[in-house]
C-alpha cells in the first residue's frame, strides 16, 4: 500500500468521523465526544455533591452549630446522597465505558451513537434540574431514600419530592439506554477473533453491570410511578389507612438500592483489573476467577436488599436469608482482591501513581468490606443501623471500592483520552492528601456511631462524647477536598502544559493502547484480528500493521461511518455496520422529553402532555431518518478480501439485541408492579377487599376476557404480518399491521374499561389502585405497540420496509411478544385472582 | 432452555448455577414471608409476645427446595466438568481457539457452581437456626 | 452478647486487614523472583475463596443463632411508645393491669425484660437507646416489638434513628434504669394526679387553651394532641430530650418552640405577655 493511498484513507476517515466546528459541535454523537462530555459532567456533579458534603461537615464540626438551619441541612444531605449516587457514581461508569469500551474493542464507535448522545443530554438536563433546585431552596429534603409517608405527605415535603422523583426517573431511563448500548457493544462489536475467553476483563464487568442495571433500575422506576401517583393523584399505595404500606416503597427502593452499590463498585474494580496486569507486566492470574467473581457478585447483590431493612420488624427468618446472602457476597468480592494480589505476586510490580491509588483503595476497601461483614449480622446491625457507623462503612466501601480506583483509572487513562499524562509529583501529593483526609474523616465516624450518634442529624448536643470526633471528621473532609482540588487543577490546567505522552506509555497489553495518543476522531486506524488476551504483548507486529491500515475497515470510501459487528461467542465477522452521524435530533428529543417531565413536576399536566407527544414524534423522526437505512449495496469488501453484508435483520442485527435487552428491563419493571400486587396480598387478611355484598372487589370477568381475546388476535395478526412480509406480500403485511393495530387498541381499551365499568376507585384503597396501575401499564404497552405498527406501515408504504429490508418488522414483533406477555399476565393477575379468594 | 444438557458451553450454561441460586433464594424468602405474614400472630401483633407463629411447613419446604437446587447445581457442574475436557489442564484457557473458549466457559461455570452451591447452603441455614416467626 | 460478638469481629477483622496489607506491601516491594503461576493460583483458591467461606460460615451460624435469643419475649412490663413529629407518647402497662401515660422519658426496672410496642402516628421513626440495645423502627400502620433487658442502673439517652423531618435531630428522650423497688415507687408517684392543680399558672394554662392539647391529670386539661405534662418537672429533660428541665427553659420553650424545634406542631406563644408565660412555666416547673 502506497503512502499516498494511506494518507488519502486517513484523510477520508478523519473527514467522516470529524465533529463539526462551531456551535454545531454540540450535534456530535461520536463516542469520543459524548464520552468526554459525559465524564466531565459526572465529575462536575461529583464536585458539586462534594461541596454539599463539606457544608454538612462544617455544620457538624461543633455541637449546637447554627451555620446551616435544619431545613437547609436536610436538603444538603439529601442532595449529597442523591447526586453522588445518581449523578456521579452510575453515570461515571457509563461515561467511562462509552469513552473506553470502543477503544478496547477496536471498534470505531458503539452501535447506537445517537442513543449515547440522547442519554447524555437526558443526564445533563435531569441532573441540572435536580441539583439546581437547591439554589431556590426547593431541593428534595426527605433523604436520598425518600421514605414515605414523610415524602408522600405534601404538607411535610414540598416540590422537592416531585423534583427528585421526576428528575431521577428521567435520568434512570437514560441509564437503562446506556446499559443496553454497552451490553450490545460488548456482545456484538468485538474485533474478529476476540472470543469470549479473550475479552479484556473490563468488558466482562461492563457486560455484567449492564445486566445488573437492567434488573435493578426498573424496580425503582416502578416505585417512582407508584410514588408519583400517590403524590399527584392520591392513589394510596403507601398509605396504611387505605390498605397501602410504606414498607412496599422500602422494598422497591432497596431492590434497586443494593445492587446499585455493586453497579458502582464493579466498574471501578474493572479499571483495576486492567491496570494491575499492566504494572505487574504479566497476564492476570485467575481470569476465570474474575469472571466468576463478577457474575457471582452480580447475582448475589440482588439478595441483599432487606439488610437495609433489618430494623423494620420483619420476621427474624426473613432477615436470616438476607443476612446469609450478605455474608455470601463477601466471597466473590474477596476473590477479586486476591486475584489482584496473586497477579502482583506473580509479576514484577512497577510502582506508579495509578498503583498508589490502587493500593490505597485496597486498604480502604478491605476495611469497608470487613465492617460490611459485621453489619450483615442482623444483631449487630440492630445496634449500628442508621448510626454513623454505617456512614463510615458505606463511605469506606464506596471510597475504597469506587472512588480511589476511579482516581487510579484517571491517572492511568487520562493520557489515552487527552494525549497528555497527569503530573506524577502532584498525583502523589493528591493521593496522600486524599488518603489521609479520607481516613481522618471517616475512621472516627465508626466510633461516633458506636457512641450512639444517629445519621442525618443537623445538630447534636455537647458533652455526650461526640464533639471532638466530629471535629476531627470535619478536618479530614477538608483535607480530602484539598486532594481532590489538586487533582482537578491538574486535570483541567496542569495537563495542558505537559508534553505529549508516547504511545502505550504504561507498556500495557490491551488494544486501547495500540495507536498514537490521543487517538484521532475515528479511533483505531484499522480493525485487527486478535488472538490473545494481551494482543500488544503477544502480537508484536500488531501496532505497526494497524497503523499502516493493513487490517479491516482501513478506509471510508463511501463517506459513511462504519464499524464491525461480530458474533457473540466467537467474534466471527457478521456485518459491516453503518452507524449514524452527527445530529441535533438526540438533543432535541432529550430537551422535549425532559421538559415534559419537568412540567409534570410543576403540575402543568396539559402542556407536559403536549410536549411529551412532540418528543415522541421527534423520536419517530430520528428513527425514520437514522435507523434501518437501506444501503446502496448489499455487501462490502472491508479489506483482506473479506466481504460482509451491510444490512442484516432479526437476531443477527444489533437493533434486535437492543430491543430484546430493553424488554428484559421492561419486564423487570412490570414484575415489580406484580410484586406490589402480591405484596399487598400477603399483608392483608382479606385481599382483594370485599364489596358490600361480600363478593371480592375486582374488574369482573367479561371485559378482561374481551381484552384477552383481542390481545391474542392482535398478536396473531402481527405474526401473520411478518410472515406475509417474508413471503414478499406488502399487501398482507399492511393488512396484518392494520388488523394488529385495531385489535391492539381494542384490547387496551377493554383493559381500561374493565375497572372503570366495575367502579373501582383508585383513591379508595390500594387494591383498586394496583389493579388500575397494572392494567394501565399493559394498555400503555399495547398503545406503544400500535404506534410501532403504524411506523412499520408507514415504512412499508414508503418502501423502506420490504422483504429484503425487514429490520423494523422483526423488532416490532419482538416487542409484540413481550407486550403480549405483559398483557396476558396482567389479565390473569387482575381478573383471575379475585376468583381464588 | 437453560437446564437442558448441552454439548456446547455458552453464556446460558454459564448463568445456570447462579440462576438456580437466585430462584432458590426467592423461593425461600417467599415461603417464609407468606407463612409468617399469613400466620396471623407475628412479631408485629401485640399479643404479649408469648405466642410467636410457628414456622409450620417452612422447614420441610425449604429443605426440599434446597435439595432440588443443590441437585441442579451439581448437574450443571457435571456438565461444566465435561466442557472443561474433564480436568483443569491447559489453564488459563487464553488461546483464541474454540477449544479454549469451551474450556474457559466450562471452568468458569464450575467455579460459579461452587459459589452457588455454598451460597444455597448459606441461604438455607436460617430456616434451621430460627425456630419461629418472631 | 452483641458486644462480645463485636469485639471478636473487630479483632478478626483487624487481623485480616493487616494480613492483606502485608501481602500487598510484600507484593509491591518484593525484589526476589516472582511467585510461580501455580502458587499464585493457589493463593486465590485458599486465601480468596476457601478461608473466607469458612470464616463467614462460622460467623453466620453464630449470628443467626443469636437472633431468636435477642427477640425472646419480655417478662412483664410492657411499654407502648408512639413516635410523633418530634416527640414520644409513652404508655406503661404494668403486670397488674394498671396503665400510666407519660411522654419523652422512659424508666425501666433493672434486670427485667421490658417489652416495647412501637408504633408511629405520622411518619416513620426509629426507637433507639444506644446504651441498652438495638433499635426498632416505628412505622405507621404497624406495631413492632422490641425487648430490652438493662443490666445496670443509670441515666441514658435515647434517640430517633430514622430521619423523620426537619427536627429529626431534636427528637431524643431521657432514659433511667432504676432498681425494681425504686421503679415501683416512681410508678406509684407517677400514677398520682398533679401535685399542685391550682394557682395562677394553672389558671392561665387553662385560659390560654393549653389544655386543648396537653393533659395534666388532676386538672381540667385533658388534651391528647401534645405530650402529657402531669409530672413534667420530675423528668430529666425538656422538649423530647433536648433541653435542661427548669422553669426558665420551659418559659422559653413556650414562647419560641417554633425556633427551637422547626416543624413542631405546637405554635410559639410569643404573643402572650411575658408575665403570663412565665407564670405558666413556673406552674409547670412545680409539677413533680
Amino acid at each position: 500500500m502506497s503512502d499516498e493511498l494511506r494518507a488519502q484513507q486517513e484523510e477520508r476517515l478523519g473527514r467522516v468521523w470529524a465533529s463539526p466546528p462551531g456551535w454545531r459541535y454540540w450535534s456530535a454523537v461520536n463516542n469520543t465526544e459524548v464520552g468526554r462530555w459525559y465524564t466531565a459532567t459526572a465529575f462536575a456533579f461529583f464536585l458539586f455533591a462534594g461541596v454539599l458534603a463539606l457544608l454538612v461537615r462544617a455544620q457538624l464540626a461543633v455541637p449546637e452549630n447554627d451555620l446551616v438551619p435544619a431545613g437547609r441541612y436536610n436538603q444538603l444531605f439529601t442532595l449529597h446522597g442523591t447526586a453522588m449516587m445518581f449523578l456521579f457514581a452510575v453515570p461515571i461508569f457509563e461515561a467511562v465505558a462509552i469513552l473506553l469500551l470502543p477503544t478496547m474493542l477496536a471498534a470505531r464507535d458503539l452501535p447506537f451513537p445517537r442513543l449515547s448522545a440522547f442519554g447524555y443530554w437526558c443526564f445533563l438536563i435531569g441532573g441540572v434540574f435536580v441539583c439546581g433546585s437547591i439554589f431556590f431552596n426547593a431541593a428534595p429534603d426527605g433523604g436520598w431514600f425518600m421514605y414515605p409517608p414523610l415524602t408522600t405527605n405534601p404538607k411535610l415535603t414540598g416540590i422537592g419530592a416531585d423534583i427528585w422523583l421526576l428528575g431521577l426517573s428521567f435520568i434512570e431511563v437514560a441509564s437503562i439506554a446506556a446499559a443496553v448500548e454497552l451490553i450490545v457493544g460488548v456482545l456484538k462489536c468485538r474485533p474478529p477473533g476476540m472470543r469470549i475467553n479473550t475479552m479484556p476483563l473490563y468488558c466482562w464487568y461492563v457486560l455484567i453491570v449492564g445486566g445488573m442495571i437492567l434488573f435493578a433500575f426498573p424496580p425503582l422506576i416502578a416505585g417512582d410511578i407508584l410514588f408519583e401517583l400517590q403524590r399527584l393523584a392520591d392513589w394510596p399505595f403507601f398509605d396504611p389507612a387505605r390498605g397501602g404500606d410504606p414498607l412496599l416503597w422500602q422494598h422497591l427502593f432497596w431492590i434497586f438500592g443494593h445492587p446499585e452499590v455493586y453497579i458502582v463498585f464493579l466498574p471501578s474494580i474493572a479499571l483495576l483489573a486492567m491496570m494491575v496486569p499492566s504494572f505487574a507486566r504479566r497476564p492476570i492470574i485467575g481470569y476465570s476467577w474474575i469472571v466468576l467473581a463478577a457474575i457471582g457478585t452480580g447475582f448475589l447483590s440482588f439478595g441483599l436488599w432487606v439488610h437495609h431493612m433489618f430494623t423494620t420488624g420483619l420476621p427474624a427468618i426473613s432477615l436470616g436469608f438476607f443476612s446469609a446472602a450478605s455474608e455470601a457476597v463477601a466471597i466473590p468480592t474477596g476473590v477479586q482482591l486476591f486475584v489482584f494480589l496473586a497477579t502482583m505476586l506473580a509479576g514484577r510490580m512497577v510502582m506508579s501513581v495509578p498503583m498508589l491509588f490502587a493500593a490505597g483503595s485496597l486498604a480502604i476497601f478491605v476495611c469497608g468490606g470487613l465492617t460490611g461483614v459485621m453489619v450483615a449480622i442482623a444483631p449487630f446491625d440492630w445496634q449500628a443501623h442508621d448510626s454513623y457507623f454505617v456512614v463510615a462503612h458505606l463511605h469506606y466501601t464506596l471510597g475504597g471500592g469506587m472512588l480511589f480506583p476511579l482516581f487510579a483509572g484517571a491517572y492511568y487513562y487520562v493520557p489515552l483520552v487527552l494525549g497528555r499524562p497527569l503530573s506524577d509529583r502532584w498525583g502523589k501529593r493528591a493521593f496522600w492528601l486524599m488518603f489521609a483526609g479520607f481516613n481522618i474523616a471517616f475512621l472516627p465516624m465508626h466510633f461516633t456511631g458506636l457512641r450512639g450518634m444517629p445519621r442525618r442529624v443537623f445538630t447534636y448536643p455537647a458533652g455526650i462524647g461526640w464533639d471532638w470526633l466530629n471535629l476531627v471528621s470535619t478536618c479530614g473532609a477538608f483535607l480530602f477536598a484539598a486532594g481532590v482540588l489538586i487533582f482537578t487543577i491538574d486535570l483541567f490546567i496542569g495537563v495542558r502544559r505537559r508534553a505529549a505522552a508516547p504511545a502505550n506509555l504504561w507498556k500495557s497489553g490491551t488494544l486501547e493502547w495500540v495507536g498514537p495518543l490521543p487517538a484521532p476522531d475515528y479511533g483505531i486506524r484499522s480493525v485487527p484480528a486478535v488472538s490473545s488476551r494481551y494482543p500488544l504483548w503477544d502480537q508484536p507486529e500488531l501496532p505497526r500493521e494497524v497503523a499502516e491500515g493493513r487490517w479491516y475497515l482501513p478506509d471510508a470510501q463511501e463517506g459513511k461511518r462504519e464499524t464491525l459487528v461480530t458474533s457473540v461467542l466467537d467474534a466471527e465477522p457478521e456485518q459491516c455496520l453503518r452507524v449514524p452521524g452527527n445530529s441535533f435530533l438526540p438533543m432535541l428529543c432529550a430537551v422535549l422529553i425532559g421538559a415534559s417531565f419537568i412540567g409534570t413536576a410543576f403540575h402543568y399536566y396539559w402542556s407536559s402532555l403536549a410536549i411529551g407527544v412532540a418528543g415522541i414524534l421527534a423520536i419517530m423522526v430520528w428513527l425514520w431518518r437514522g435507523t434501518a437505512v437501506i444501503p446502496d449495496a448489499d455487501d462490502k469488501d472491508i479489506g483482506r478480501g473479506l466481504r460482509l453484508p451491510l444490512y442484516v435483520s432479526g437476531p443477527r442485527s444489533v437493533g434486535w439485541w437492543a430491543m430484546f435487552i430493553t424488554m428484559f428491563g421492561d419486564m423487570t419493571a412490570f414484575a415489580s408492579l406484580v410484586f406490589g400486587f402480591f405484596y399487598f396480598w400477603t399483608i392483608h387478611e382479606v385481599f382483594p377487599p370485599r364489596l358490600a355484598d361480600g363478593s371480592p372487589m375486582g374488574p369482573g370477568l367479561l371485559w378482561p376476557a374481551v381484552a384477552a381475546v383481542t390481545l391474542a388476535a392482535s398478536w396473531g395478526a402481527m405474526l401473520w404480518a411478518r410472515e406475509r412480509n417474508a413471503a414478499d406480500s406488502p399487501l398482507g403485511l399492511r393488512l396484518g399491521l392494520l388488523a394488529g393495530m385495531a385489535l391492539g387498541l381494542a384490547s387496551g381499551g377493554a383493559m381500561l374499561w374493565a375497572p372503570w365499568q366495575a367502579g373501582l376507585d383508585p383513591v379508595s384503597h390500594a387494591y383498586p389502585a394496583t389493579v388500575w396501575v397494572l392494567l394501565g401499564w399493559a394498555a400503555l404497552h399495547l398503545l406503544l405497540g400500535v404506534l410501532m405498527q403504524a411506523y412499520c406501515l408507514a415504512r412499508s408504504l414508503a418502501s423502506k420496509l420490504t422483504r429484503a429490508y425487514d429490520i423494523d418488522i422483526h423488532n416490532v414483533v419482538l416487542y409484540g411478544h413481550f407486550a403480549t406477555l405483559t398483557g396476558a399476565v396482567t389479565l390473569a393477575v387482575t381478573a383471575l385472582f379475585p376468583l381464588l379468594s | 432452555m437453560v437446564l437442558r444438557l448441552r454439548d456446547r458451553a455458552d453464556l446460558w450454561t454459564l448463568l445456570m448455577p447462579p440462576t438456580v441460586w437466585a430462584t432458590h433464594f426467592l423461593y425461600c424468602y417467599v415461603v417464609a414471608a407468606v407463612q409468617c405474614a399469613k400466620a396471623g400472630i407475628s412479631l408485629t401483633a401485640p399479643e404479649g409476645g408469648q405466642a410467636f407463629a410457628a414456622l409450620g411447613m417452612v422447614r420441610p419446604l425449604v429443605a426440599a427446595g434446597t435439595a432440588v437446587a443443590l441437585l441442579l447445581i451439581v448437574i450443571g457442574a457435571r456438565q461444566a466438568w465435561r466442557h472443561t475436557g474433564g480436568g483443569f489442564h491447559d489453564l488459563p484457557h487464553d488461546a483464541a481457539t474454540p477449544e479454549d473458549r469451551q474450556r474457559f466457559l466450562g471452568y468458569a461455570t464450575l467455579l460459579l457452581s461452587a459459589l452457588s452451591f455454598v451460597s444455597v447452603i448459606f441461604i438455607a441455614l436460617p430456616a434451621f437456626l430460627i425456630r419461629d416467626c418472631r | 452478647m452483641v458486644a462480645r460478638l463485636f469485639w471478636v469481629m473487630l479483632v478478626a477483622g483487624a487481623v485480616i486487614w493487616l494480613a492483606m496489607m502485608l501481602l500487598a506491601l510484600h507484593a509491591s516491594r518484593r525484589r526476589q523472583a516472582p511467585w510461580s503461576d501455580r502458587s499464585a493460583a493457589r493463593l486465590i483458591l485458599w486465601g480468596g475463596a476457601v478461608t473466607p467461606t469458612l470464616i463467614l460460615a462460622a460467623l453466620l451460624v453464630f449470628g443467626l443463632g443469636l437472633m431468636p435469643t435477642l427477640r425472646a419475649p419480655g417478662d412483664g412490663l410492657r411499654i407502648e411508645v408512639q413516635g410523633e413529629q418530634f416527640w414520644w407518647r409513652i404508655r406503661y402497662t404494668l403486670p397488674d393491669g394498671r396503665s400510666l401515660t407519660t411522654a419523652n422519658e422512659v424508666r425501666l426496672p433493672r434486670g427485667q425484660r421490658s417489652e416495647f410496642l412501637l408504633t408511629a402516628q405520622d411518619v416513620i421513626h426509629s426507637f433507639w437507646i444506644p446504651a441498652l440495645g438495638g433499635k426498632m423502627d416505628m412505622i405507621p400502620g404497624a406495631t413492632n416489638r422490641l425487648v430490652l433487658e438493662p443490666e445496670r442502673t443509670g441515666q441514658f439517652r435515647g434517640v430517633c434513628a430514622e430521619f423523620c423531618g426537619s427536627s429529626h435531630a431534636l427528637m431524643a428522650f431521657s432514659v433511667e434504669v432504676m432498681e425494681p423497688a425504686d421503679f415501683d415507687a416512681w410508678v406509684a408517684a407517677e400514677l398520682a394526679p398533679a401535685a399542685t392543680p391550682r394557682g395562677e399558672g394553672a389558671a392561665l394554662f387553662m385560659a390560654r387553651g393549653c389544655g386543648a392539647c396537653h393533659t395534666v391529670r388532676g386538672t381540667a386539661a385533658a388534651g391528647r394532641i401534645g405530650p402529657e405534662l402531669t409530672h413534667l418537672a420530675g423528668r430529666h429533660s425538656l422538649g423530647a430530650g433536648i433541653l435542661p428541665n427548669d422553669a426558665a427553659t420551659i418559659d422559653r420553650f413556650i414562647r419560641e418552640v417554633n425556633v427551637i424545634k422547626p416543624g413542631a406542631r405546637m405554635p410559639g406563644f410569643a404573643m402572650l405577655p411575658a408575665a403570663e408565660t412565665a407564670a405558666i412555666a413556673a406552674w409547670l416547673g412545680s409539677l413533680r
